[in-house]
């Protein structure tokens, strides 16, 4: 019961901050230039026909009434077109999140077992070699420049070895896609029993999601390590030590206790990630959200980012509320 | 001051990679400034004769598809990437830590302030949800694409964390003992905030600086690699890194490897010397850093314990 009143006071608070969101981007990409009417009709659009066709998008009216109707078009699902593609935003959102959720995910599990595994081995000792070599990568990592990292490794596995296939997209041309279920693409594979396509899927996704993996696990790598060696500093695992508890076990009882920091910075990652892997849509040409959003942007093309930003917002709130969920059953303390 | 600075130098010392990281950040801001002796071509200058050359003597860093000395434009780069960030940090850190300091200070106790100091996070939060990449790119497009906007931009995406970091300083500062005698003595409260609390809430935002130019470094060039922020023949390395993506794939690594790697250490250099800042401004963390070097030294003078 108090999970569930918890998340009703959650959702009060969610509302006026889902609004909030939409009005800035609204206004933020209202103000960039470049008329609509005439990017849909082309350089040779007469007068009187850019005139209708602002008059039907609602381009004439003031600023708070398209803001109203884009509103009460977003309640009837519509997220407005997209002049570039002439589709919904909502169907073209439909059909990349999951690629952009596919390779953020996966990314995302590399992360966690780079930034975990090396946390808590740099964690059980503090000055020991491990610790400086993760204080060295947590550093680096942040530094480099996600899309020059990618450029890299495809130089290095494509180019030089032949390892990886070209970065052109999710699977090879000349493999027909699986029939799209959950949109990703090896998971809708391995549903339709093709494994060709499976492998294909997989083999373009390993340059990728080595980028934003190994570029990502730094703050899980150091929220891990200063809450393990907090833990295995505090009294319950003196103790344990002291009565002669083995190692392994008194480091898996503080890493048991270490979970709900190291879970929240997890979340703030996946949230984060949504957004930040468009450098790395773009260079492996990937076709996903991100990469969608941003050449809305370039294009004045405003449906498409208004609908990103809003995709990727309610996707952050998800994850967070699932956090909490999790926070309930890690910490007794919480739901009791 | 003289005893901060030894302070530093020790801490050099016991750590090389502070050491490293300042070094970095001097031998960058140095280039950057005597560029024009430097660099042997014009950075802008295009030889159509002599494009993709690898690199060898006459082109260290070899040229790129239209013909400019990569070298030359990868030294002048910071010029534009060092400025950019430098300013769109300060301006966020003056934004938001002035903003912060006033909501920290009208954070508790009731009236029109509180409810207003409310709004102002709720704001914060609400632009802090947005993806950052995409935010920025919009803000770029929006205000006109220039090297001024992309300042604004990263002030923009930056600012709600100076706001929160200057927040909870002086939510903690404003119930100390001084800050209360100077209200008792009558000194207005824009007073209190500006002599008083600001001066003693600065330590933690200075670490933050650092770390942000090299963040500032690192948007400017993703924006210019889209196309959404320094546009060439300016030399920028993430422009220059736009330039040279084909390259790469067919084989040709140097347009884009050299200036990525010199954006990637300045990057480094950036968040070590904030790493040490970190140490400097914080005296517990300074403490434990000094002694566990004294042990260190102590147990290297001991003869090995067991040999």
């Amino acid at each position: 019961m108090r999970i569930l009143a918890y998340l009703a006071k959650r959702l009060i608070f969610v509302i006026p901050q889902l609004l909030g969101i939409v009005l800035v981007s609204f206004l933020l990409v209202k103000s960039i230039p470049g008329d609509p009417a005439v990017l849909m009709l082309g350089p040779t659009a007469t007068p009187s026909a850019i005139a209708s066709l602002r008059q039907q998008l609602g381009l004439d009216q003031p600023l708070y009434v398209q803001f109203l109707i884009y509103v009460r078009n977003l309640l009837h699902g519509d997220l407005g077109t997209s002049w570039q593609t002439t589709r919904p935003v909502l169907e073209d959102l439909l059909q990349r999140f999951p690629a952009t959720l596919e390779l953020v995910t996966l990314s995302l599990l590399l992360a966690i077992v780079v930034g975990v595994t090396l946390g808590v081995y740099a964690a059980r000792k503090p000055n020991g070699w491990v610790a400086r070599l993760a204080d060295l990568y947590g550093l680096s990592a942040g530094a480099l420049p996600d899309f020059w990292f990618a450029l890299v490794l495809i130089f290095i596995f494509y180019t030089v070895l032949g390892w990886a296939p070209a970065p052109l997209g999710r699977i090879d041309m000349i493999v027909i896609p699986p029939l799209p279920v959950t949109g990703a693409l090896t998971i809708d594979a391995l549903l339709a029993g093709d494994l060709q396509a499976f492998w294909s899927a997989c083999a373009h996704l390993v340059l990728p999601v080595l980028t934003l993996g190994l570029l990502n696990a730094g703050p899980i790598l150091k929220m891990t390590q200063a809450t393990m060696e907090k833990m295995l500093e505090s009294d319950f695992s003196r103790f344990e030590v002291l009565c002669g508890v083995p190692q392994n076990l008194v480091v898996r009882h503080a890493l048991r206790n270490a979970l709900p920091s190291i879970v929240t910075i997890i979340s703030v990652l996946y949230g984060f990630l949504i957004g930040g892997a468009v450098l790395v849509e773009i260079v492996f040409s990937w076709g996903g959200a991100g990469q969608y959003a941003v050449q809305g942007v370039l294009n004045s093309d405003i449906y498409p980012v208004l609908g990103f930003v809003l995709f990727s917002a309610i996707f952050s709130l998800i994850v967070y509320i699932a956090v909490d969920l999790i926070y309930f059953l890690l910490d007794p303390r919480i739901s009791n | 001051m003289s005893s901060k600075l030894r302070l530093l130098v020790r801490l050099a010392v016991i750590r090389p990679r502070f050491a490293i990281g300042y070094l970095i950040v001097i031998t960058i801001t140095l280039l950057a400034i005597f560029a024009p002796a430097i660099t042997p071509y014009s950075p802008t200058e295009a030889d159509s004769v002599s494009f993709l050359q690898p690199p060898d003597a006459t082109h260290l860093f070899g040229t790129d598809n239209v013909g400019m000395d990569i070298f030359s434009r990868s030294i002048y780069a910071p010029r534009i990437d060092l400025t950019i960030a430098i300013l769109g940090t300060l301006l966020s850190a003056l934004a938001g830590g002035s903003v912060g300091a006033v909501v920290g200070f009208y954070s508790s106790g009731r009236g029109i302030r509180v409810w207003l100091s409310f709004a102002v996070m709720r704001a914060a939060d609400v632009l802090q949800a947005f993806p950052v990449f995409v935010f920025a790119i919009a803000l770029v497009a929006s205000l006109g694409q220039s090297i001024q906007t992309v300042v604004l931009a990263i002030a923009f995406v930056n600012a709600p964390i100076y706001l929160r970091l200057m927040r909870s300083q002086v939510l903690s500062i404003r119930s100390m003992r001084y800050v209360e005698a100077s209200q008792v003595n009558g000194l207005s409260d824009m007073k209190t905030i500006v002599r008083h609390i600001i001066p003693n809430a600065m330590a933690p935002v200075l670490a933050q600086l650092s770390v942000n130019v090299g963040w500032g470094i690192l948007l400017t060039s993703a924006l210019s690699f889209v196309g959404a922020g320094v546009r060439a023949p300016t030399p920028e390395w993430g422009s220059m890194i736009a330039m040279g993506f084909q390259n790469v794939v067919t084989g040709q690594w140097w347009p884009s490897m050299f200036p990525g790697a010199m954006l990637a250490i300045t990057v480094f250099g950036f968040s070590l010397v904030g790493a040490s800042i970190e140490v400097l401004a914080d005296p517990s963390k300074r403490r434990q850093l000094l002694s566990d070097a004294r042990e260190h030294r102590r147990r290297a003078d001991l003869p090995v314990e067991g040999a």
